[in-house]
């Protein structure tokens, strides 16, 4: 398994955002982005995602698994997100939220794969609580594990840390590492904090540009 | 250290018995006719013989059974199609045009719409003359009831186009404020990254969400659905009408029983409302949990397919009606000779334009009417909001928000009963309390989120820099409120211009207005002068829109 993205050019209508970038990402393995903000790391995830806002113009190639995805729609390309924000959904429970990711299929099947989520981030007591009742670090926990039960290809993690204190971070990292690794899928970390960085060996760092 | 005591803020108190003293008068004016009416309405109605013969007249039963299914078939349609579009809307790239596509449509007034799509589907209409003689073989327009057909259709037709810009302008006020947008966008998004396509991902995340938020508007729709008269009588049945026609017509009769008869029945039109808000809210509560939580989750993650293009298409097509509504209008407003399969007609005429030209007291009762119940709402609502203390404010709403609960039928009785016994009744004083009542809670409701959002700490700057209360409010207060005072202004007006009921019933007939005019007209055969008449009732708000939100622009330097 492995995420490709071969980047010519990532444009709006009057700057240039993103130059030249490959990167190539094997399952298994968490390769980081560092940039500051503006350095064009949150369109390029929109890129893979296939989000980019109208304007924004993508060239180049996205392949995963050695298939190109440009043409996809975001739904079907595989492809998981986790957001700085958790974004629980606020009218479901904590169950609800990640059954809602587990694919369709037989009920008990889907059912018992929501429960050994919730065993793997260690909140099975709070299957039936409202996420509003949570912690942010629970939150954030749940916000993973659904983002891996829907069984993606390719997982993007945006910022996901720095809205926490350095101590729940640190846990919140090594939590998250280790229960994607075990999944065998690429993942693509982009972060402003050397902190953050997962593997020294699997890093790319961008500069901002400025042409007009 | 002790602090100096905080004097309270601007207007809430600080000078509480001037406060306190304005406050009531003000409610005098406003609340007291309000609650007068109220009463009127009531003992109109406290007469047995009127309840006996009420039941017992043979069009009571099945005029409710008309006003039940026009009221909930409308609404129903209406919120389907609202939801619909914005499943396939929100969070899209045409969604910030659709929005603003919208403003247009909400300022049409109901019974200018009405008309025009009378004049679409009518036997001789444009679709039918459209259709003929090539597809349909018809060379004379035929004896088809489309339009005041027994079934309702019509009125239903016309409730929904009306009702869906509301609700989805209603939806997108809730869907721009910026933190609740940007979130419900993020979590599409993140459930589409789940595989969901975009309708699917918007059924099961936002619109759950969404939905309880308008509950207020759907209630509104669904109130002015059931109750409706001026558009029912444009293009609903005839036998049996709805009830609320029922009421109208016995209201109006010569006879003084029938008149009781007809409040009786506008109480029943209120129970019947109170009744269906009741098992709306039943029906809203037992299924929300178990039912359709388990719909939302059950994984399925929906087609990605055009569908999403149906959108941009829905919008269209009701941009497309208003349209051809409008064109109707405006054509029908000059046509001369016109025979049937003719798409055009053969000759033009001025001759509509001239006789309204000639009925320029009407245009003046219309313009006086709308000026001044307008300004009288506003100023009251400035003057309410500006000392009323807020406890007063919250606790009676619900007074002043009378005129848009009870059912027009019923608010004309109690009107009426108030005008008669201040004597004001046949008079223009009569009418312009009459409309001013009914525009107030308009005005309020579009000037209160500005009016009370306002920051407190303007006034005590102006206080700290030794300015007073009267060249606080001149210099800084109402400049800076210009767009939300223009905007209730221009809301007062249109509210006033569309008053059908109570300019007929408290004027006794004898003011006609361009709305009183339009209706009757409708009645009849003069297409062109119905069409002017119905462009001039769109014409009037429209202007005084434009022309608020040109005034209401903030300073450009």
């Amino acid at each position: 398994m492995s995420l490709r993205i071969h980047l010519v050019n990532l444009s709006s209508p009057t700057a240039m955002l993103l130059q030249s970038l490959e990167l190539n990402i094997a399952g298994g393995t968490i390769h980081t982005v560092m940039g500051p903000s503006g350095s064009g790391k949150s369109s390029l995830l929109a890129a893979i995602c296939g989000t980019l806002p109208t304007g924004l113009v993508f060239e180049g190639d996205i392949t995963l698994n050695g298939k190109s995805m440009l043409a996809l729609p975001t739904e079907r390309r595989g492809v998981g997100i986790l957001f700085q924000d958790d974004l629980l959904f606020a009218h479901m429970t904590v169950f609800e939220n990640l059954l809602f990711a587990v694919p369709a299929g037989p009920k008990n099947a889907r059912v018992a794969a929501v429960e050994q989520g919730l065993m793997d981030v260690d909140l099975s007591a709070f299957a039936h609580a409202d996420p509003a009742t949570l912690s942010g670090g629970q939150r954030a926990r749940i916000a993973l594990m659904r983002a891996l039960l829907a069984q993606p290809q390719a997982l993007l993690l945006d910022e996901p840390f720095s809205k926490f204190d350095a101590v729940l971070r640190a846990r919140l990292r090594a939590f998250v590492f280790d229960l994607v690794k075990k999944r065998h899928i690429p993942v693509l970390l982009v972060t402003h904090d050397a902190a953050d960085i997962a593997d020294a060996a699997h890093l790319t760092h961008l500069t901002p540009h400025a042409h007009a | 250290m002790n602090a100096p005591k905080q004097k309270p803020p601007p207007g809430r108190g600080s000078r509480p018995v001037m406060g306190w003293l304005g406050a009531t008068l003000l409610l005098g004016i406003v609340g007291g006719p309000m609650l007068w009416s109220a009463w009127c309405a009531a003992q109109a109605g406290w007469d047995s013989a009127a309840w006996l013969a009420l039941l017992e007249h043979p069009q009571t039963l099945a005029a409710l059974g008309m006003s039940l299914w026009t009221g909930l078939a409308s609404t129903t349609l209406a919120v389907a199609g609202s939801a619909f579009l914005l499943s396939r809307t929100f969070g899209q790239v045409f969604w910030p045009l659709g929005v603003r596509l919208l403003a247009p449509l909400l300022a049409v007034p109901h019974a200018a719409f009405a008309i025009g799509l009378v004049f679409l589907l009518a036997p001789s209409g444009w679709l039918l003359r459209a259709l003929s003689p090539w597809a349909t073989g018809l060379d004379a327009p035929p004896p088809w009831p489309t339009t005041q057909d027994p079934w309702g259709l019509g009125l239903i037709a016309v409730l929904v186009f009306k009702e869906i810009p509301f609700l989805l302008w209603a939806a997108a006020t809730q869907l721009q404020r910026a933190e609740v947008a940007q979130r419900w966008t993020r979590e599409l998004l993140l459930a589409r990254s789940l595989g969901y396509s975009a309708p699917s991902a918007w059924w099961r995340v936002v619109w759950p969400q969404l939905w309880p938020r308008l509950r207020w508007p759907l209630l509104a729709v669904l109130a002015y659905s059931l109750t409706v008269v001026d558009m029912a009588l444009i293009i609903g049945p005839t036998s049996p009408p709805t009830l609320a026609v029922l009421a109208w017509q016995w209201l109006l009769h010569s006879d003084p029983a029938l008149n009781t008869q007809g409040v009786a029945a506008a109480w029943v039109l209120s129970a019947l409302l109170a009744g269906t808000v009741c098992v709306a809210a039943l029906i809203w509560k037992v299924p929300q949990r178990a039912l359709w939580r388990q719909l939302w989750c059950r994984g399925e993650r929906g087609k990605t397919g055009a569908s999403i293009r149906l959108g941009p298409l829905g919008f269209g097509s009701l941009l497309g009606v208003y349209g051809l509504v409008m064109l109707a209008l405006s054509v029908g407003s000059v046509a001369g000779l016109w025979p049937f399969p003719g798409l055009l007609p053969e000759t033009l005429s001025w001759h509509a334009w001239a006789s309204v030209w000639g009925s320029l007291p009407t245009v003046g009762t219309t313009l006086s009417l709308a000026l001044a119940s307008a300004s009288a709402a506003l100023l009251w609502s400035v003057a309410w909001l500006e000392w009323a203390p807020p406890g007063w404010d919250r606790r009676l709403r619900p007074v002043l928000y009378v005129p848009l609960v009870l059912p027009p039928v019923l608010w004309v009785a109690g009107v009426h009963g108030l005008s008669l016994r201040l004597g004001l009744d046949a008079r223009w004083a009569g009418l312009w309390l009459a409309h001013t009542l009914a525009a107030v809670p308009y005005v309020l409701v579009a000037l209160s989120p500005a009016y009370l959002g306002f920051e407190a700490r303007h006034q005590q700057v102006c206080a700290s820099l030794g300015i007073g209360r009267a060249v606080f409010l001149w210099r800084v207060k109402w400049p800076l409120l210009r767009a939300a005072l223009s905007a209730g202004f221009a809301i007062g007006f249109a509210v006033s211009v569309a008053q059908y009921l109570p300019t007929v019933f408290v004027g006794a007939g004898r003011f006609a207005t361009v709305t009183t005019e339009a209706v009757t007209l409708a009645a009849g055969a003069q297409r062109s002068l119905t069409s002017a008449y119905a462009l001039l009732l769109w014409g009037f708000p429209l202007l005084v829109w434009a022309g608020a939100a040109r005034w209401g622009q903030p300073r450009r330097f």
